[in-house]
């Protein structure tokens, strides 16, 4: 009776695990599925966990992958409404949202749904950069520069379009992969750029020379201005002496005579400090001596 | 029931035909009751390999998760725990076995490098390494030439290399396909966005790091509103302008440099003035200083020897006057050359005529010195 016992346990959890084999399925963390009956969707499922369904041929289940995928699109000509031709290419990253819409739409096939998701962003691209400048893509004022504007607008035309396509997909994130100009725009920009540089090099030339001579010309006039301060000063300092000598120039005055004959050798001495020749004739003292001596004059 | 009487040993009934009709059947067939031996024997093995079975079904759970690596548990699917529990870190571990638990083991090297795939032009890892590059047609293509248009509608090429570690496993896992290209996707975005905020000048020059940073900050902002779970530890950007106007671009640097050359030359022009006329300055306030003091001592002498004359001039005025005309006359002419005309015998004037030569003029000497 014992050994029957875990007879019968063991086929009992044979059958169980069985059965739970054929009745039970599992959906992964990274997963969504969507279970058929007889090929029509009727259960959603956006949870991982262990679910109940019955065995085929009754239903089924499709499971798909519900994580971020990334797409980028080909490059597309448009027009802003400044008539500037731009290549614009996105980038997005979307998911399987509703494997019960996403399933009969596609057929669960992801290049079916990323050649639809490209159709939309080609559409939404299109009616987005042409309601915007050029100005609105580049600018070096940042309140102009309406970058992630036309991100989310393209984004929110693109959901809304799946939206009401009902296609079971989700835009998660979307962003401009490039900007670029059409291979004959670039050259003139070249063009420009190089006019730019050139006025940039006369700009720099200019400047510095000006920037030099109002240096120079500064320095000099400070050099002129410290010197003429220093003249000022000494004569200030002579002034102070010559006040400081006053009362002993009063001495003088009391005999003017004395006062100017001692002024005029002075001066006569200074007269000769220089290389200097004199004539005199022989009746001036003290040459005067040699007025009466027998001299070479009358041979002369 | 009889035949199960044998079997109660304790009745103690002494039956000589008992044993002998109970175990005839076992004796008749002494073949089953070696397969019944055979069978006991197997059904133990059978037991022991069960066993053996039971304890591998369940050491099947244990798995090892190794240094560079985490792993998750998924019970039905569904991660075990929370937040940052749900990884389990290096180590030896336990999950119940498949279909029930399911080990998912993501690997987490150091770190992470991605460049951006957008916006400089087409050159190959060869061309690069060698510094050699072919010669930049006219204009750029779009479909092989990347670059980027800056916010004064200028065209600049730029690239960026970013390092990053992977903060969350879990989503960066669980939640993305492939992160790794979101993450580059990001960072030509931001490159992107960034480029078209700056100018020309200021992502060559003048901003070169104020560029880097708000890439970075663009990167950071946006894996954050993705929840991609990365952390960036290193941004680098490379810009040049493009290889056609290189040249135009180097004489703007030239003209830069000859500028700040001139600057430095002004400068150094406006030192060596100041200090000097500061030279000049000190100089022409001592020697008024020097000369103030001497005119005072001269003054204070004049007058000593003025008080010390006036008595003998008062004395004898005229005489006083010849001597000291005389004996100054003496002192001044002992430097000065003399020519003594004497005076004709007959009275008349004599008449004396020069050659002089013109003397190269003398510099002035200040007064004073």
């Amino acid at each position: 009776m014992k050994r029957n016992l875990l007879t019968v346990i063991i086929g009992a959890l044979l059958i169980l695990i069985f059965v739970l084999l054929l009745f039970v399925f599992q959906v992964r963390q990274s997963e969504v599925a969507v279970v058929t009956t007889f090929g029509k969707p009727v259960q959603n499922i956006n949870q991982p966990g262990a679910y109940f369904k019955w065995p085929w041929p009754i239903q089924k289940v499709y499971k798909f992958d519900q994580r971020v995928q990334n797409f980028e699109d080909k490059f597309s000509q448009n027009y802003t409404r400044d008539n500037n031709n731009l290549i614009v290419t996105v980038y997005t990253g979307w998911k399987i949202s509703d494997a019960s819409a996403f399933y009969p739409k596609f057929l669960g096939s992801v290049p079916a749904a990323q050649s639809a998701l490209e159709n939309m962003l080609r559409n939404a691209k299109n009616a987005v950069i042409g309601h915007h400048d050029l100005s609105d893509f580049v600018n070096t004022d940042p309140k102009q520069l309406k970058f992630d504007e036309i991100e989310a607008e393209i984004q929110q035309a693109v959901q809304a379009d799946l939206s009401t396509n009902n296609y079971g997909i989700s835009l998660e994130f979307l962003g401009l992969k490039k900007i670029e100009l059409p291979e004959s725009v670039t050259q003139s920009v070249f063009v420009r750029m190089n006019a730019d540089r050139q006025r940039l090099i006369d700009k720099e030339q200019y400047d510095g020379a000006k920037e030099a001579t109002i240096i120079r010309a500064d320095a000099d006039r400070q050099a002129a201005e410290t010197i003429a301060n220093a003249q000022a000063a000494a004569i200030r300092i002579r002034g102070e002496a010559e006040a400081a000598a006053a009362p002993t120039l009063r001495v003088f005055e009391k005999n003017p005579d004395l006062y100017i004959f001692l002024l005029r050798i002075e001066a006569m001495k200074e007269s000769m400090n220089q290389k200097t020749t004199l004539i005199f004739d022989d009746r001036t003292p003290p040459f005067d001596l040699f007025q009466h001596l027998p001299t070479n004059t009358v041979s002369q | 029931m009889s035949e199960e009487h044998p079997k109660h040993h304790d009745h103690g009934h002494p039956h000589a035909h008992g044993p002998e009709s109970d175990f005839a059947p076992e004796i008749q067939d002494a073949s089953s009751q070696a397969l019944s031996e055979a069978l006991r024997s197997s059904f133990a093995v059978v037991k022991i390999v069960m066993v053996l079975m039971v304890v591998a079904f369940f050491g099947s759970g244990f798995f090892t998760v190794g240094p560079q690596e985490k792993a998750v548990i998924l019970r039905f699917g569904k991660p075990l725990g929370e937040g940052e529990n749900r990884l389990l870190g290096a180590g030896l571990h336990w999950s119940l076995p498949y279909p029930i638990d399911e080990v998912v083991k993501i690997p987490i090297t150091e770190q992470q490098i991605v460049s951006s795939t957008i916006g400089w032009y087409h050159t190959t890892p060869e061309q690069e390494l060698s510094g050699e590059e072919l010669p930049a047609g006219p204009s750029l293509n779009p479909a092989i030439d990347g670059y980027l248009i800056t916010g004064d509608t200028n065209i600049i090429h730029s690239r960026v290399t970013l390092r990053y570690h992977i903060e969350d496993p879990f989503d960066f896992t669980f939640n993305f396909v492939a992160a790794s290209n979101t993450v580059q996707n990001i960072l030509n975005n931001a490159l992107l966005y960034t480029a078209a905020r700056f100018k020309v000048d200021d992502i060559l020059l003048n901003q070169v790091s104020p560029f880097r940073e708000a890439v970075q900050n663009r990167v950071e902002e946006q894996s954050e509103e993705e929840h991609l779970g990365i952390i960036v530890e290193q941004c680098d950007v490379e810009s040049r302008p493009p290889r056609q106007l290189q040249a135009v671009f180097d004489q703007v640097t030239i003209a830069r440099q000859n500028r700040d050359k001139a600057l430095i030359d002004a400068n150094s022009y406006t030192n060596q003035v100041l200090s000097q006329a500061l030279g000049e300055s000190s100089m022409i306030i001592n020697q008024a200083s020097v000369a103030s003091a001497n005119y005072v001592t001269n003054v204070l002498a004049e007058a000593k020897r003025f008080n010390d004359l006036e008595p003998l001039y008062d004395s004898d005025p005229a005489l006083f006057t010849q001597q000291y005309l005389v004996k100054a006359m003496g002192e001044a002419l002992t430097n000065v050359e003399k020519w003594v005309q004497p005076t004709s015998d007959n009275g008349k004037s004599t008449e004396v005529r020069l050659m002089l030569n013109r003397e190269p003029p003398q510099p002035k000497v200040p007064p004073g010195s």
